[in-house]
């Protein structure tokens, strides 16, 4: 795929090039949203935006990574979805106890229509990630989904997430810790060679 | 727990941010610090972690159509000039419409006064053969009689003038009281003279630019609709 080509001309107006590049990205645009987002249809629906707006925009894309610029509009349209969940809050996904309080228990995420063994605690582990990420402030969670999930370098999140280098370098190592005081509360998903390396720490 | 400058410094070093002799006193302080090492494995953990995390597949292609973005079909060329021919020409017709209204408003105001007041403005204008008829018709005699000037009597002199003049008045006026008998079909004529000569653009002009207008916006029309069936 000539990405160059392809966005010269989509930036004369050539939807059909657009769309070869949407084919192209559209896996890593929907799992930024979802990561960020936590919820499926909502990112689905976001990263559908994100597109809509990036075809409207892509005459201001002046060279460099067009991943990156393109997670930019990403990242903006998960911003303003959350601003909107904001302004009209929705119910909670976690379910409540009779007490009225949220089960802390990842097995509430546990999906019950997958029987392989390895498909539930994989789908279990995932729950946990991303229940792990939603806990984090949406600039943390937004630079280690691109970081980490997405494997950008630094230049790139920057790029994407719109802050300099030396915020990214602080919002990732801040948000990494976090993650990993999260997960100890969900030690037994994850897999044994993490678990191996912490048991050997100790 | 490390200060947070050793963690961040931890974190870019996983990331290979560092430079080469900030990673080796780093990886030399992390063999010699128990502390720092778990803190270490800690954030690497939790990088290794994410990093493992299964990329997800859109549910849907999420290709963009034509009406999400609003696009209108590429229209031809002549599209435009289709377009400016049909503004150009309304244009011209709503100015010669204007300027034709404009240059007869004075003529009306001219002409409406016999109408209006008849005998008070066209009078003076068919008065005026009248008035000089009859002086030429008092000059006249004068003239003729100017040798028996001294044997009549000067009454008789003034007197002869005087009566042809009001016998010449009164023929005088003939015209003008036939032009009172019969106002209207000859003032409407001369409205329409007028009209006629005042009016800067012709009727005909109007039409051709009325049509030009017309033929012009249904080519536009024509040719934006087959541009849209084109493009489905």
């Amino acid at each position: 795929m000539d990405e160059i080509a392809l966005v010269q001309s989509a930036q004369s107006g050539d939807l059909d090039s657009f769309n070869t590049l949407i084919l192209h990205y559209q896996d890593r645009v929907f799992n930024t949203a979802l990561r960020i987002l936590g919820d499926e249809d909502i990112a689905q629906d976001a990263a559908q935006e994100a597109f809509i707006s990036a075809f409207r925009s892509i005459a201001t894309f002046r060279g460099g990574s067009f991943k990156a610029w393109l997670l930019r509009t990403v990242t903006n349209a998960c911003y303003d979805e959350l601003r909107r969940q904001k302004r009209r809050p929705t119910t909670p996904l976690e379910p409540e106890t009779n007490d009225g309080e949220e089960m802390d228990s990842p097995r509430w995420l546990a999906d019950p229509n997958m029987t392989p063994s390895e498909q539930f605690e994989a789908d279990e582990l995932e729950h946990a990630i991303q229940h792990c990420l939603d806990t984090l402030p949406v600039d943390f969670r937004t630079v280690v989904v691109l970081a980490d999930v997405q494997g950008m370098d630094y230049s790139e999140v920057a790029t994407a997430a719109r802050v300099p280098l030396g915020t990214i370098k602080s919002r990732l190592a801040r948000a990494r810790l976090r993650l990993r005081e999260c997960l100890r509360g969900f030690e037994e998903l994850l897999p044994s060679s993490f678990r191996l390396e912490e048991e050997r720490n100790s | 727990m490390k200060n947070f400058r050793d963690i961040e410094q931890l974190s870019s070093y996983l990331d290979g941010q560092l430079s080469p002799s900030e990673s080796a006193r780093l990886e030399s302080r992390i063999a010699s610090d128990p502390e720092l090492a778990s803190a270490f494995n800690d954030i690497r953990a939790a990088r290794g972690i994410l990093r493992k995390l299964p990329a997800r597949k859109a549910p849907r292609n999420l290709t963009l159509t034509r009406q999400m973005v609003g696009l209108k079909p590429p229209l031809p060329r002549s599209y435009s000039f289709f377009r400016f021919s049909t503004a150009f020409a309304t244009f011209l017709l709503v100015l010669t419409f204007a300027a034709n209204a404009l240059t007869q408003l004075p003529l009306m105001a001219g002409s409406g006064a016999p109408i209006g007041g008849y005998g008070m403005g066209g009078g003076p204008v068919v008065q005026a053969p009248a008035a000089a008829e009859s002086l030429a018709a008092t000059e006249a005699p004068a003239a003729t009689e100017a040798p028996m000037a001294a044997a009549a009597p000067s009454l008789e002199m003034t007197a002869m003038p005087t009566e042809q003049f009001s016998a010449d008045t009164a023929a005088s006026e003939l015209p003008t009281a036939k032009q009172m008998g019969t106002p209207p079909s000859e003032s409407q004529d001369q409205l329409r003279v007028n009209a006629e000569r005042g009016a800067v653009v012709p009727v005909a002009w109007q039409i051709v630019l009325l049509a030009l207008g017309l033929v012009s916006g249904m080519v536009m029309l024509a040719l934006r609709r087959s541009a849209k069936q084109k493009w489905k």
